[in-house]
């Protein structure tokens, strides 16, 4: 159905940038229902390889459910999605992807070095390799130091880098970083984007979801999510040209307007 | 499935308790108080117990009964006498059985020891006439309202009749199967010399790694869940199963640890008896732990936080403490409630443990508990894959 005032059909798609053409996640007509309760509602999207693609909404919009399904945690009711040209639920694949799931995610009782350690057997590395990555991933998020503290004595900025690193240990194509900023002051929020901006360099493919408007701005491209639907999919600049406004927020909140008048 | 996968998970459990003192000192110190308080409490030598004794034995005079081997007669009620502990029991003769019952029956004291008229007599009998339904019969009427002092008096009857029975049979070379024959009946009063710490002591070891090994795992698990790790692990290329076996490896070192700690302590403290296999205890340990981790991580899916969690501990304690046999006998609690004790299955691992240990059986004497902890443990660790698999 046409919306009467701007002409726009249901959801809203721009033209990704030329050179991102290699498709990495392919989500088709991906759908999630709790009983009655519909989260996610006919989600259809491709993301590139070494995209940041911004999942984007507010509190129950349906981000963290979608990203529960590409990483296998939750059955799609109906619908289908790949990733690398396998199904999600392939557990081969979950060796290519990484996941930062929203808190800590953390052993509390166990040091850094042993987070780190156990997450490399959970990824079957070899011990030559882990050094390497343990090595190079300390350095990374600047925790070198702190690589036989328990994890309990870290601070939560800590806490939130060692969590990352889990997540990109075993060096993954995909990443999934839910709500990865929550919580995050705004000095290591630059930091993260720094790492998410040096991994999308390197060809890996970071998809995030967050509430932060202004953060989405720094994504490649954008997905907006409202109440389970996609709303709005492209580059931010692209979007605001397009709803001629200068911020992403006001892009939501027209589109979010409208659908429900 | 990966074993180094497996054993990252175990490696790292275990490296958690060891930065986790306070958990370390639960898994070890627990077992080690029970132990210590019950048995002080039920299990220390008692003494100065009033006990009666009737020797009304006649006993025997070489001239009365040629042919048999006592040239100098025989006082066998004097001879076990002598060998009573007089510290254990507080001894007071009495030539009147019925008074002497009487006095048990009022409780002014705990028991009799009544010598029959014939009991030498009938021990000659019954050693030249093996077969012969006339045996010796020492009486003890006793007051088993303390399991403790019953077992302490029948205990030390034994002995001094044991002691009787060596010297006898090396003295006057008797053959040691028709003298211990001839003595049979004495064991039909005692039910053994066991004490309560030796009954107890397979069980604390048993109901030790059922409660660590359970109540672990569901704060693990709810920690797991609540922290966010186990949805990492799950969006891993880790398989279930293995997260499954690899917490149970960790337990399984856990109950080791755990039993042999406890086995030292109650050998050194209390100097329990053990003759059984001690592999075949540990072996049950293992079991048991298995069993309960599966259960472990199904109750932790009914607990959202540890709050929750630590509400199941009187639904798995009290049954296990009261139905399971832990304190005391199966038989000895209400009949309307034993059938109860079936579904509980610490019931089959303190069960198997105590034939182990203290009556030296192997695995195929206890084979029902040992399949019984078997069809246990693959229920609830099934039953665990099965739940990380539907809703993580």
């Amino acid at each position: 159905m046409t919306c009467p005032t701007c002409g726009f059909y249901g959801s809203v798609k721009f033209e990704p940038p030329g050179k991102r053409t290699e498709s990495v996640i392919n989500i088709q007509q991906l759908t999630k229902t709790f009983g009655r309760f519909t989260a996610v509602d006919h989600i259809t999207l491709t993301i590139h390889a070494g995209e940041i693609y911004g999942l984007l909404g507010p509190n129950g919009s349906g981000k963290t459910t979608t990203i529960k399904m590409l990483c296998g945690l939750l059955r799609p009711t109906s619908g289908h999605a790949s990733i690398l040209g396998k199904p999600i639920h392939d557990k081969p694949v979950m060796q290519q992807t990484g996941y930062m799931p929203q808190g800590t995610a953390l052993y509390l009782d166990n040091t850094v070095h042993e987070n780190l350690a156990f997450f490399a057997g959970v990824y079957g590395l070899t011990k030559d390799r882990f050094q390497q990555q343990e090595t190079q991933m300390l350095r990374f998020v600047n925790l070198e130091a702190w690589r036989d503290s328990l994890v309990s004595t870290l601070s939560g900025g800590m806490r939130h880098r060692l969590s990352l690193s889990c997540a990109l240990l075993h060096e993954p194509h995909v990443v999934f970083l839910d709500e990865p900023t929550v919580g995050v002051d705004p000095e290591l929020r630059v930091t993260f984007w720094e790492y998410f901006h040096s991994l999308s360099q390197k060809g890996v493919t970071v998809v995030i979801t967050t509430h932060y408007m202004d953060e989405a701005d720094r994504c490649t491209r954008v997905g907006l999510l409202r109440q389970g639907t996609l709303i709005a999919e492209g580059n931010p600049q692209d979007l605001k040209q397009q709803m001629g406004t200068t911020s992403l927020e006001d892009v939501y909140l027209r589109l979010a307007g409208r659908k429900a008048a | 499935m990966k074993l180094k996968r497996i054993v990252a998970f175990t490696r790292r459990a275990l490296l958690q308790f060891r930065h986790d003192r306070r958990t370390l000192a639960f898994i070890l110190v627990m077992p080690l108080l029970m132990i210590l308080i019950f048995g002080y409490t039920f299990g220390g030598d008692v003494s100065g117990i009033k006990v009666a004794l009737v020797d009304q034995d006649s006993g025997i005079r070489p001239t009365n009964l040629p042919g048999i081997p006592f040239p100098q007669g025989l006082f066998l009620a004097d001879n076990i006498t002598a060998f009573l502990d007089t510290t254990t029991l507080s001894l007071q003769r009495s030539n009147d059985p019925t008074l002497t019952r009487k006095q048990v029956n009022d409780g002014t004291i705990w028991a009799t020891i009544i010598f029959p008229e014939n009991f030498s007599e009938n021990f000659a009998w019954s050693l030249s006439h093996p077969g012969s339904p006339i045996r010796p019969q020492i009486e003890v009427y006793l007051d088993g309202s303390n399991p403790t002092i019953a077992s302490a008096v029948l205990r030390t009857i034994t002995l001094a009749v044991q002691k009787t029975m060596r010297i006898l049979t090396s003295t006057l070379n008797i053959s040691q199967t028709n003298a211990s024959l001839a003595f049979e009946p004495v064991y039909a009063y005692g039910g053994g010399d066991t004490r309560f710490i030796d009954y107890f002591a397979p069980g604390v070891i048993s109901f030790a790694i059922m409660m660590v090994t359970t109540m672990i795992t569901i704060i693990l698990f709810v920690n797991e869940r609540r922290t966010g790790t186990l949805q990492r692990l799950l969006a891993s290329p880790a398989k279930e199963s293995e997260i499954v076996i690899g917490y149970s490896l960790a337990f399984a070192v856990i109950g080791l640890v755990q039993s042999v700690v406890v086995l030292v302590a109650a050998i050194v403290l209390f100097n329990i008896s053990v003759v059984g296999n001690i592999f075949f205890a540990l072996l049950v340990v293992m079991l048991i732990g298995f069993g309960h981790q599966g259960l472990g991580i199904l109750l932790s899916a009914g607990a959202r936080n540890e709050l929750q969690a630590i509400q199941f501990v009187p639904l798995i304690l009290f049954p296990s403490i009261l139905l399971a046999g832990l304190f005391w006998p199966i038989e000895s609690i209400p009949s309307y409630l034993q059938p109860l004790s079936y579904i509980i299955p610490l019931r089959y691992g303190i069960d198997a443990q105590r034939s182990i240990m203290l009556r030296g059986w192997g695995l195929g004497q206890v084979w029902v508990d040992i399949v019984v902890l078997i069809v246990f443990a693959m229920l609830t660790i099934t039953g665990s894959i099965l739940l990380l698999k539907r809703k993580g």
